[in-house]
């Protein structure tokens, strides 16, 4: 979905669906590497049957990684794809199924986004390298020094993009890759894998969606499968939540804000390029032997449990003294309705309705309102009830002024709060003004020297005065003579000197960044005259064009919802502006749907190329075709402006912004390309052909001998899996053309990789079950199925009586709590005496009150209660008492000791092993308030590990009894 | 729909004196045109359909001809409505089929450069010069872009002579101001960003700098030496006012030259607007000038463009660097 926002949302206010993953890595003897063993039970205690993988979100990082240097050919992508999968595959150890779903051709009202994002993504590569050149030569004059440009083709992500070469690369490697490993690894040898590459029409999530649809719809499915569905996209846990199936898991990679980026221009990090100096690199490490590590760690990923979820959102939308049963299932399927007014691919958000401004909790609120009122839910099914929906739209409108309003508020006070803290900043950077040296400076509580007696003190304090070379203090006094001298001149009035520091501190206050132009303005009376105005160029009182906006707006709403529920209502259908009307323009809206048209067909693969592509992409298209796309006598050059405005639309970067591309007209793409359709070559017209879905299984797979029998009698009618020899899922089953065969080898299509001699693995066309034309699939749990147990604690433990309430931080609930025994303690005391003579002179004695921000509160009485970083917790006191010599791994917090055990907490601090990964991931559990909290730790930790590198016996908490301090004051 | 308009239009009164025609254009209107948009563009279609060759048609029917005549209109529209570009061959094409069509206040629309993604300190740099109808600008935008707008009636091949006094209270607020702007950010030196200082300057006078770039192998006569291929030069005027012209490898370093000499003539004690004449087009006029109090040594530079011109008297207008 396009909203980098919701996700972020989601998992602030329900933190507990997060899980850390557990990643057994692979090891190293002797130089050989030793691959997981994933036939083994899953670490993350969990075991899963179904593996979705968004290919997608998988081919974008690999191909062009933010994080890391790009692969140098394609060759080296396919191998990063690989890698990623197995490295996804060790994690979720899924038993039954791997689907692998590349986006196909998309519903049109999918592809004006597409065609938005290519052309900008075209228009700023151009323009990055023209800045890139400029600034070039900018640093170069300068005498900068910049590493030479590396002659290097510029990678089009464009080409990730169905009917390209690129893709269909993609699928015959990703052949291979299946071929190879259901014969070589042990990990895959039950396991059914689906491909479904670019020439299968629809979007990645979507087919990955119709597949589970249909195989729920039919009697054999199991209804407690348990799937999981890797990709970063936040509509993907809106499309859990539709298909209704209890265990639903989403991985994808942990979201971390504000990772560095090199510089493109000298390559290192620290500054963006606008900033870049052009000065030689620094040294990493004592020799530059860090040279080529790159600074940040390897992305980590995530479990979003979608059972938890449904567990708050249960307490959140049950709604008691109805007129009727309240149903859950409903009510979720319009929680998920009313996520698209927020923002959804397909359609501009309202502009009143923004997720940050808590717009969701605003809908559910009115959503129980008008439930109550009207006695039913909003939507059934994936159809949607408009009248419901107008009640909810005129209870947004009614409050739209003062969103507007209040969004203007918070925005000044926001940009008011930003300036202080800069400032405030500013003043913290530079330091105090006047420092004491020598025998007085400063020293930092709990170093190992220990301070010496003061010997001499007026000598000392001569020296301080009189030292030249104490240039800081010297400049201090000077400023402070300064600012005598200016007090006596500027009472005299002729401040003619040219005393900088006056000026120069005005031009800091008046430089507030400079804020893009809004004509709109909101939150002023008039906001919806100016809006029409200025968006769509009408006078507000056109109200039939207003209505052809709120109708086209339904439409859409009724759409989406149907897309995720039924599948592609309509090819054809898309919305046909550039902005969104109003909440309240939403009235009558009753009568403004009926139905979409029937029978419409998606584009062919160059066909889609034609619509999403800018012509400098035209490259990827036979000639003819892109001579289209440029010439001026083409019949449809209005399709492809070379350059187009981008309306900020009240955003502050260019990227969030609406682009203001003019659409593409079906009838006439079609009959444009009628007359170059003959010049196409065989190859390009397979590329362009629409394929299907393939299915693959290994040797020791009960359906392999199927399949192989029926290769065997060129049986050439589709055939139905027999649904016992394959876990319950069924299909139609056709005879591949280019099929992998058993005990025939299979070549590599990448040259470092070596050719399968004799491949154990056999491949089929595969279909999913087809339903009548009619046919709705239901939104319902299905009979049989079992919710997992709950994890949330209930609201009335207390009252229960029954202990401390224990939080359950991974999939099972009852976890098996690592622990040290008698025998481990004394190896560590043993070993830590030794080390220990110093003690560090403060380990008896609490740190003052005011360490820590205050969070600390000494506790002689118990003299064993943890304190935090973040937030009192206490519960963590009361429930894990620390006298017992039993350590859980699932503490948030190494416990802190005021008495003799400090030696644990140093250990875990200076181990740089998996056990502390293990520590770290583990505190992502109901406890935290934020989702945000983990990072920091864990970037904490990552540092302590870096420091620890070096000098592996000083780590951090040695000899102290309190955590390390904030790793900003020491790395920056 | 503009059919309703009244007969005052010659549009629809030559649609109502061809029904046929009438029916048969609208069913060409896009669902999301606005009634606004739709009225110009069937202008558009009308004026150019013989020119294709194409025939009027029943509703529906569609020829190459047809296709390709709504293409040239949608790239009309969009270029007006949008605010889109398109490659200069297309261009110029729309802009003589388009010409004479006259388009009540069109929106404006940047296309902002835009800065690759999270650069937004970078944003403000090109949005200053790009907006539109401000100052005297008016005539020489609408010419450059292909826009019919309306023009100002009252052209003189002369700037009036009152002009100088008219400009000069405006001019000596923006001396103070740069005078500001460059005590705070150090003085006038070779690392200032020149243009960002006059622009910033400009604008905080509530005016807009136009900056107009020529390729500078467009420019005749200039000394065989100097005839380089390559470069643009860069022409500044603020309310009409040249203030200063510069060349450079591209654009925005002919602009930050061309903004490093108007800056130099705010270095003097005061600033001056006069009216002098200079070459332009190998002809001598009269031009609108900001100059301080030193004598010049040399002449001025030819002006690349003239705001006080008839309208027979251009050929091809300057390029502007952004539309």
């Amino acid at each position: 979905m396009g909203v980098p926002a919701f996700f972020r949302w989601l998992s602030r206010k329900y933190p507990s669906i997060i899980v850390h993953c557990v990643e057994e890595k692979g090891k190293e003897c002797n130089g050989v590497r030793i691959p997981v063993d994933t036939t083994k039970p899953n670490p993350n205690e969990v075991e899963f049957d179904n593996l979705y993988l968004d290919m997608n979100g998988i081919i974008h990082p690999c191909t062009h990684p933010e994080d890391k240097p790009a692969p140098k050919n394609e060759d080296e992508m396919m191998v990063a794809i690989f890698e990623y999968i197995d490295r996804l595959f060790n994690i979720v150890r899924p038993r039954r199924v791997l689907y692998m779903a590349i986006d196909g051709v998309a519903p049109r009202a999918k592809m004006n986004q597409q065609r938005s994002r290519r052309f900008r993504a075209s228009k700023e590569g151009v323009e990055l390298v023209d800045e890139k050149q400029r600034m070039r030569e900018e640093i170069i004059q300068r005498g900068g020094y910049l590493p030479p440009e590396e002659i290097k083709e510029r990678f089009d992500s464009n080409c990730i993009t169905p009917g390209t070469e690129f893709m269909d690369n993609l699928a015959h490697c990703l052949r291979y890759y299946v071929a190879e490993r259901l014969s070589n690894d042990p990990g895959w040898k039950n396991v059914v894998v689906f491909l479904s590459d670019a020439s299968v029409p629809g979007e990645g999530e979507h087919k990955i969606m119709d597949f589970i649809r249909r195989q729920r719809a039919q009697p054999n499915h199991d209804p407690n499968t348990h799937h999981c569905l890797c990709g970063a996209d936040a509509d993907l846990i809106m499309l859990g939540l539709a298909t209704h199936e209890p265990n639903f898991t989403i991985i994808r990679e942990e979201f971390k804000p504000n990772k560095p980026r090199p510089c493109s221009l000298c390559g290192q990090t620290g500054h963006e390029m606008k900033d870049c100096q052009g000065v030689a690199r620094e040294k990493q490490g004592q020799h530059d032997e860090f040279a080529d590590t790159m600074p940040v760690s390897e992305q980590e990923f995530i479990f979003i449990r979608l059972c938890v979820l449904r567990e708050y959102l249960e307490r959140e939308l049950t709604m008691a003294s109805l007129p009727f049963p309240f149903d859950f299932e409903r009510s979720v399927d319009d929680w998920v309705f009313m996520c698209f007014f927020v923002g959804n691919d397909f359609l501009p958000h309202l502009p009143s309705l923004e997720i940050r401004e808590g717009a969701i909790d605003r809908l559910v609120n009115i959503y129980k309102d008008v439930v109550h009122k009207t006695g039913g839910y909003l939507t059934q099914n994936g159809y949607v009830n408009l009248e419901r929906v107008e009640m909810i739209m005129q209870a947004v409108g009614v409050a739209e002024d003062n969103i507007f309003k209040k969004r203007k508020e918070d925005e000044e006070n926001f940009r008011r709060r930003n300036k202080e803290k800069r400032k405030r900043m500013k003043v913290e950077q530079q330091g105090p003004a006047y420092l004491t040296t020598g025998q007085f400076a400063p020293q930092a509580l709990g170093r190992r020297d220990v301070p010496e007696p003061i010997q001499n003190a007026r000598h000392q304090a001569y020296d301080m005065r009189m030292n030249p070379r104490e240039q800081n203090n010297k400049n201090a006094a000077q400023s402070l003579k300064a600012m005598l001298r200016n007090e006596g001149s500027s009472s005299s009035g002729a401040n003619e000197s040219q005393d900088r520091r006056a000026p120069k501190r005005k031009a800091e206050d008046s430089d507030s960044d400079p804020e893009p132009e809004d004509n709109v303005r909101l939150w002023e009376d008039g906001w919806k005259q100016r809006y029409y105005k200025n968006k769509f160029d009408v006078d507000v009182t056109d109200s039939d064009f207003r209505k052809k906006v709120v109708q086209s707006y339904v439409e859409g709403l009724c759409w989406v919802l149907r897309y995720y529920y039924q599948g592609c209502a309509s090819w054809k259908w898309y919305f046909p502006f550039h902005y969104a009307p109003f909440a309240s323009d939403f009235k009558d809206i009753k009568e403004m749907f009926t139905e979409f048209e029937k029978d419409t067909m998606p584009f062919k693969p160059l066909e889609q190329l034609m619509s999403v592509f800018p012509a400098a992409s035209g490259n990827f298209l036979p000639p003819t075709w892109r001579n289209l796309m440029v010439s001026p006598e083409s019949s449809i050059i209005d399709f492809y402006p070379d350059d187009f405005a981008i309306d900020l639309n009240g955003k502050k970067y260019a990227w969030q912004g609406v682009a203001l591309l003019p659409f593409v007209d079906e009838r006439r793409l079609r009959a444009a390309l009628a007359e170059v359709y003959p010049d196409l070559t065989p190859e390009e017209a397979r590329r362009n052909s629409l394929g299907s879905d393939v299915l693959f299984v290994g040797k020791s797979h009960p359906l392999y001998d199927f399949i192989h029998e029926l290769y065997r009698d060129e049986c050439n009618k589709g055939t139905v899996v027999p649904p016992e020899l394959c876990f319950g899922i069924q299909g139609l089953l056709n005879l591949d053309n280019n099929p992998v065969l058993p005990d025939k080898p299979v070549k590599s299509p990448i040259p470092t990789l070596r050719d399968i001699s004799q491949s154990t693995a056999v491949s089929v066309k595969f279909k999913d079950p087809e339903f009548a034309v009619g046919y709705v699939f239901k939104a319902v749990l299905l009979p049989g199925a079992k919710i997992p147990t709950k994890v949330l604690k209930p609201g009335d433990w207390e009252r229960g009586n029954r202990g401390p309430w224990r939080p359950q931080l991974g999939f099972n609930p009852n976890r098996q709590q690592a622990h040290l025994d008698q025998s481990g303690f004394r190896a560590l005391g043993h070993s830590l005496n030794r080390n220990q003579q110093g003690g560090g002179q403060y380990s008896n004695t609490p740190p003052p009150g005011t360490y820590h921000q205050g969070s600390y509160r000494p506790q002689h009485a118990g003299g064993h209660r943890g304190f935090q970083h973040s937030r009192p917790n206490p519960q963590l006191g009361a429930s894990q008492p620390y006298q017992q010599p039993q350590f859980s791994r699932h503490q948030q917090q190494p416990p802190q000791y005021s008495g003799g055990g400090h030696g644990w907490n140093r250990v875990v601090q200076s181990q740089p092993s998996a056990y502390q990964q293990n520590a770290n991931r583990d505190r992502g559990g109901p406890r935290h308030a934020g989702y945000q909290q983990p990072h920091d730790h864990w970037q904490d930790r990552q540092d302590d590990r870096r420091g620890n590198r070096g000098q592996p016996q000083q780590g951090y908490g040695s000899s102290r009894s309190y955590p390390p301090p904030p790793p900003s004051r020491r790395w920056n | 729909m503009a059919a309703q308009r009244g007969g005052d239009d010659p549009v629809s009164e030559y649609l109502q004196q061809n029904p046929h025609l009438a029916g048969w254009v609208d069913s060409l209107r896009g669902f999301c045109e606005t009634s606004k948009q739709w009225s110009a563009r069937r202008e558009f279609i009308l004026r150019n359909m013989e020119g294709q060759g194409v025939p009027a048609a029943q509703p529906g029917a569609h020829s190459p001809s047809l296709d390709s005549l709504l293409s040239l209109s949608m790239v009309w529209a969009n270029h007006v409505f949008l605010g889109c570009s398109y490659p200069p061959s297309v261009m110029d094409k729309i802009k003589e089929m388009g010409e004479g069509i006259a388009v009540q206040d069109a929106p404006t629309h940047k296309t902002t450069k835009a800065k690759g993604k999270r650069s937004a300190g970078t944003e403000g740099e090109s949005d200053s010069y790009v907006k539109r109808n401000k100052g005297g600008t008016n005539d020489l935008e609408a010419r450059s872009s292909g826009r019919t707008a309306v023009r100002p009636s009252s052209q003189k091949s002369a700037p009036p002579p009152q002009a100088p006094a008219e400009h000069q209270p405006f001019f000596n607020r923006l001396y103070k101001a740069v005078a500001w702007k460059l005590v705070s950010a150090g003085g006038f030196g070779p690392n200032l960003d020149h243009f960002e200082v006059l622009r910033s300057c400009v604008e905080s006078c509530k005016q807009t700098l136009t900056c107009v770039f020529v390729p500078l192998k467009d420019i005749t006569g200039l000394p065989a030496v100097r005839a380089q291929k390559e470069g643009h030069v860069c022409e500044l005027r603020c309310l009409t006012v040249y203030m200063g012209t510069g060349y450079g490898r591209d654009e925005s370093a002919a602009r930050a030259m061309a903004s490093k000499e108007a800056l130099k003539v705010f270095q003097g004690r005061k600033v001056t607007v006069k009216i002098c004449r200079r070459r332009f087009r190998g002809r001598d006029v009269d031009d609108l000038m900001l100059l301080d109090e030193q004598p010049r040594s040399q002449g001025f530079p030819p002006a690349l463009s003239y705001p006080f011109q008839e309208e027979q008297l251009e050929g091809g207008s300057p390029q502007r660097s952004t539309v």
